[in-house]
């Protein structure tokens, strides 16, 4: 599990993991509104730096009370969307009923109870990888992000 | 430069992220850091590389939720202009990296650098200060041809820069040439207007024009040879195109850079 913490935000911890061959999707996909972090179909992230930019905008958002879903984990998601349409962004990032890769992400405040590290792996049945570019890479799909994010030039290579 | 303003920058920043400040405008001041707002990777072990964080201090002679709609709205603005432009390809603009727009924050990517024998950054008016000893040489022709050539293509995918001068563009070395990148795009905007490019290189050569006296004709002259290059790639229509622009320019340039004011 990848934890992280943003410069300007410290109070806050990032807790991040990725998922392949998970088998329980359905039940995921049944209960993500229960659930204590941010589920996110793997193949639209294509970096880091693409997944820590938008917990960055969630907590901009979320400083300035702009929150505009109901948690800072789903903000998350939104915040990974090029437009402001919820339905629509969890629709695009969230995971779908065929996602077999998943990245989860855990946005907690530091002064309240302390993130499990074993939540992400109680729930999701699937293979834990390290989160690192490399590995994002292979789980990647260059049709569906270009299609998620709205991107129609050929500049991406 | 104010005290008070790196102070507030501080205490929005959090003493995680310590910045310099390096230069400051009417309506912003500009600080480096070597703090990546949210990478992960960044251990701050490499000191060498830097970010840009412009910021946009509240106005005191503004009301203040007439500040806070402005600074949100101008912040919002460049932040979507240098977006937009990074998807054009060929096109070189820095990076956008994140923006706050409640606090009128918006990160880049820090371009340029020293240049040699302490002539200063490299903004285009430096460079070209440094070059003076051999004016007319290949290598500047070079590069102001490639300046040209960027903002050609800037005005032919339909975007201003608003505030077209020497030290808006900065050089960035590639080994064996310049690479030269707009920067400040704090009065672009999206314009299908001949008028608003018309307006661009009047500014520019006004720039040109009181900053390099002595060489500007020529200066000028390669300057609009790269930009005449973009549009003359393009069929009939880019050819139409230049020319209305062209012939704007002459307008603008006989008339100044304001429009009529009757009216």
């Amino acid at each position: 599990m990848l934890r992280h913490s943003i410069p300007q935000f410290d109070s806050f911890e990032i807790h991040a993991s990725l998922f392949t061959d998970v088998q329980n999707t359905e039940d995921l996909r049944a209960q993500v509104a229960t659930m204590p972090f941010a589920m996110i179909d793997a193949s639209t992230i294509c970096s880091l730096e693409q997944l820590f930019c938008a917990v960055y905008k969630a907590l901009v958002e979320c400083k300035y009370n702009r929150l505009r879903t109901k948690t800072l984990n789903s903000e998350c998601i939104l915040s990974l969307s090029p437009t402001s349409n919820i339905a629509e962004a969890f629709k695009r990032f969230g995971i779908k009923e065929d996602s077999k890769n998943i990245v989860c992400l855990a946005v907690t405040n530091k002064s309240e109870s302390p993130f499990s590290e074993t939540v992400f792996k109680e729930q999701v049945k699937g293979n834990e990888i390290e989160l690192s570019d490399e590995n994002l890479s292979t789980t990647l799909n260059r049709e569906t992000i270009k299609k998620v994010r709205n991107i129609n030039c050929k500049c991406i290579g | 430069m104010s005290q008070e303003i790196i102070s507030q920058v501080s205490s929005y920043l959090t003493s995680n992220v310590p910045v310099i400040p390096i230069s400051q405008g009417a309506e912003a001041v500009v600080f480096t850091t070597t703090i990546h707002p949210y990478a992960p990777s960044n251990n701050n072990t490499d000191e060498s590389i830097k970010y840009i964080l412009k910021y946009r201090p509240p106005k005191k002679y503004r009301h203040p939720s007439i500040d806070k709609a402005l600074t949100k709205h101008r912040t919002l603005s460049e932040s979507r202009i240098l977006a937009k432009l990074s998807q054009i390809s060929g096109l070189h603009v820095p990076k956008l990296i994140a923006c706050d727009v409640y606090n009128g924050c918006i990160w880049i990517e820090f371009l340029g650098e020293e240049l040699p024998n302490g002539s200063g950054f490299s903004s285009l008016k430096n460079y070209l200060w440094m070059c003076v000893l051999d004016p007319y040489s290949k290598m500047v022709e070079d590069t102001l041809v490639k300046v040209g050539y960027q903002i050609g293509l800037l005005h032919w995918n339909d975007y201003c820069h608003g505030d077209l001068t020497t030290s808006n563009v900065v050089l960035q070395n590639s080994g064996t040439h310049w690479e030269p990148y707009l920067i400040d795009f704090g009065l672009g905007s999206a314009s299908t207007l001949v008028e608003d490019k018309g307006v661009d290189l009047y500014v520019l050569e006004r720039a040109v024009n009181s900053t390099h006296s002595r060489y500007a004709e020529k200066y000028s002259q390669w300057l609009m040879q790269g930009y005449k290059e973009v549009y003359e790639k393009q069929s009939k229509k880019g050819q139409n195109k230049l020319r209305d622009v062209l012939k704007r320019f002459e307008e603008v340039r006989l008339r100044g850079r304001k429009r009529s004011m009757l009216g």
